[in-house]
């Protein structure tokens, strides 16, 4: 009887949730498994799937291929600039919200605006404010005789990764905030009254007790703002596309070059392979803390 | 009474799912890619898209325009359509054995279409994949050409055409002293091919290289690691970048966008095909008074090319108007409501001339020279991932103008493109 009543309650649960789950199984598991199985062919081009060739890819991708080492590098930069500043900025944008500064909503909207814009909107934007020649920021420098502060900005090869980290800055720090500030809100207000009832100062309350609070959304945001990075496609392909020479290249506009422009489809699938196996390198330490949290 | 009114509605319902359906695959579609969104070209296979409905206003042309990547982007589209199972009904495709040999397995040969299609021999070998056709060829683009702002080398009083290179590099040293920009050139915004097509009409110029090299190069054919025609290449771009000649902000222009430096009295000199005259015009610039063309320096008498097609492929949805938009497109018809507007050559040799301006026709009595050397173009002859691995490879060196570097950077990436196993 219990067993029976047991079964009615856990079916519709299943029910539920198996158009979901097959679609992830699907999307998400097969197809990576198809990939990692074309990533061990030697398929090249439309119309032919190509034969086993074992490990030959991976082992060409890392030993012979010095295009997809200085990938790698610029993904590991571009996530270095782009998450070392995102956080800590949208941790401090929460904060002062949290505070309560003057004019907050006005500062909310003009603030929240970046996340509406898409990436092709953004691209395009970005890449006029940084053309160097009559761009929007060097034209600004050049009216304030500024001009020895005027850069090549996205055609030099030294700044074209950091202009792109940069607009990934200004698009998503929204997100670190709006985590940053659901988790600041979430602080029970017991606390704070407690830490001023001994005298703490608004600075000491923040950084003694509600910014340690906020692990669980620092991870949050990591994780993310980690797996992002390294699917970061958009934005490089729009205003730099990987360009001038390798130097803003990154591992997903690699693997689509090579791919899809140089029909080397078997090539391309171990790139996107190791992206994949990079993902759930980087997902494992959150999936356990939020597992051993749970329990 | 209500169980009444849910079955007429139903049946409505019904009824009208179907006839979407049935509209959805009826006949009179025609679902059509290509990439030419840019001034001249826009306007030119629209002019074909009037007169196509015109001869059939049954058949609705679903036009799919993607831009970018010297058709780059639209040709990834095309093959994770195809690979899902979605092909359009045609695309654009460039005409040539390395291209089109990149997608003959997805493609229905169209041998019947190719009956009474006067075209040059050269046109119907160049296209020619194991003796079937896969391609209507509806212009042919003059890879060749350098062109000039004629206010400004008529106020340097510099002496066209440049018969050399060395004859070129003075003329840039004038320009540079000038206040100008010499030489202009857009390959940011994904773009990086451009490369690939400037080096090409200097390799043709060189010595070392001229026609029969590039051939054997795009043919696999060569050595460049010992090639004294790759050296001589990569010290000519070498002698553009360290002498400034081109444009600083070369990096983040597109090809219209460095053509638009012509335009806006900035520069001087742009190397780029004969398309950019249709760019010209439809900004309003007049040929042979506000610009003028010369094939590139060390060039004369030759001719790079490469042709636009539209193909059919396998599992075409309606292949029937396929099939009679690739039977127009072959006319005199569609080859004059598109060339002149494009500034292409039209590849049938019936084709009238009378309406082409100046430069077109000096451009179409060269193509129909016999005594002009035809070499085909790096969007014809070599493999697909030729325009790719090369406009990489190019951009890198024009950043760090590394000759000994350079030429082995050169051989690695032939190998990619030949040899990778």
């Amino acid at each position: 009887m219990r067993d029976i009543y047991k079964l009615k309650r856990i079916v519709p649960v299943f029910i539920f949730i198996l158009p979901a789950v097959s679609l992830v199984i699907i999307f998400v598991y097969i197809f990576s498994g198809w990939s990692a199985w074309a990533s061990l062919t030697n398929w090249r081009g439309i119309g032919h799937f190509g034969e086993f060739a074992g490990l030959n890819n991976y082992i060409k991708l890392f030993t012979q291929d010095p295009i997809f080492k200085q990938c790698l590098i610029n993904t590991i930069e571009l996530a270095l600039v782009f998450i070392g500043i995102t956080i800590p900025l949208g941790l401090v944008i929460a904060i002062l919200l949290d505070l309560g500064i003057k004019g907050k909503s006005i500062f909310r909207a003009v603030y929240l605006l970046p996340l509406s814009f898409s990436f092709v909107v953004s691209a395009a934007i970005w890449t006029w404010m940084f053309a160097p020649t009559n761009g929007a920021i060097n034209t600004l420098l050049r009216i304030l005789n500024l001009d020895v502060l005027t850069q090549p900005w996205i055609t030099s090869t030294k700044q074209s990764l950091f202009c792109i980290a940069l607009v990934y800055i200004w698009q998503f720090q929204v997100f670190a905030t709006l985590v940053y500030y659901a988790g600041i809100s979430g602080v029970s207000p017991n606390l704070s009254e407690a830490a001023q009832i001994d005298g703490a100062s608004t600075f000491q309350k923040y950084w003694y007790i509600i910014v340690p609070l906020q692990k669980p959304a620092t991870l949050t945001v990591l994780t993310i703002l980690l797996m992002y990075t390294l699917r970061v496609f958009d934005l490089v392909w729009l205003m730099t596309g990987g360009g001038p020479g390798y130097s803003s290249e990154v591992l997903a506009t690699y693997m689509y070059r090579v791919t899809f422009n140089q029909n080397l489809f078997a090539y391309g699938a171990s790139i996107g392979f190791f992206m994949f196996v990079l993902s759930i390198l980087i997902i494992i330490p959150f999936f356990s803390t939020v597992m051993r949290r749970s329990k | 009474m209500q169980k009444k009114f849910i079955g007429i509605a139903l049946t409505i319902c019904i009824f009208l799912f179907a006839g979407l359906v049935g509209l959805a695959n009826s006949s009179s579609k025609l679902i059509i890619y290509h990439w030419w969104t840019a001034g001249g070209e826009k306007e030119a296979i629209d002019s074909v898209f009037n007169k196509f409905n015109q001869k059939y206003p049954d058949i609705e042309i679903v036009e799919n325009p993607i831009a970018g990547g010297g058709g780059g982007i639209m040709r990834a589209q095309i093959k994770t359509m195809i690979m899902a199972g979605q092909s359009p009904d045609t695309f654009q495709l460039t005409y040539g054995t390395g291209m089109i040999g990149s997608f003959a397995e997805v493609l229905d040969p169209i041998d019947d279409l190719w009956k009474d299609f006067p075209v040059p021999a050269m046109v119907k070998k160049m296209g020619t994949i194991k003796n079937h056709q896969y391609g209507i060829p509806l212009n042919i683009m003059r890879n060749n050409c350098l062109w000039y702002n004629k206010a400004i080398i008529d106020k340097l009083g510099i002496a066209m055409p440049l018969e050399t290179l060395y004859d070129f590099y003075i003329a840039c040293e004038k320009v540079k002293n000038a206040g100008y920009i010499p030489y202009a050139v857009g390959a940011g915004g994904g773009q990086k091919f451009w490369w690939v097509h400037i080096a090409e009409q200097f390799l043709l110029g060189l010595p070392h290289g001229g026609p029969e090299y590039i051939t054997k190069l795009y043919g696999g054919k060569a050595d460049p690691a010992n090639d004294p025609a790759i050296r001589e290449l990569l010290e000519a771009l070498r002698r553009l970048v360290v002498n400034k000649y081109i444009n600083s902000d070369y990096a983040a222009l597109t090809w219209d966008q460095a053509a638009d430096l012509l335009m806006t009295n900035k520069a001087a000199f742009y190397q780029m095909g004969d398309w950019a005259k249709g760019h010209f015009t439809s900004a309003g610039w007049k040929p042979k008074v506000d610009f003028d063309y010369q094939p590139s320096p060390g060039t004369s008498g030759y001719f790079t090319l490469h042709l636009d097609c539209f193909v059919l492929p396998k599992g075409a949805p309606h292949r029937d108007a396929a099939i009679k938009w690739l039977k127009f497109l072959k006319t005199v018809e569609a080859e004059t409501a598109f060339c002149p507007i494009k500034g292409a050559t039209p590849p049938r040799l019936d084709a009238p001339i009378d309406m082409y301006d100046a430069i077109s026709k000096d451009i179409l009595n060269s193509f129909r020279n016999p005594k002009t050397k035809i070499v085909q173009s790096a969007w014809a002859q070599p493999p697909e991932a030729w325009l790719d691995v090369y406009g990489d490879m190019l951009s890198a060196f024009v950043i760090d103008p590394d000759v000994e570097k350079g030429v082995k950077d050169f051989a690695s990436a032939y190998k990619r493109v030949f040899g990778f196993k």
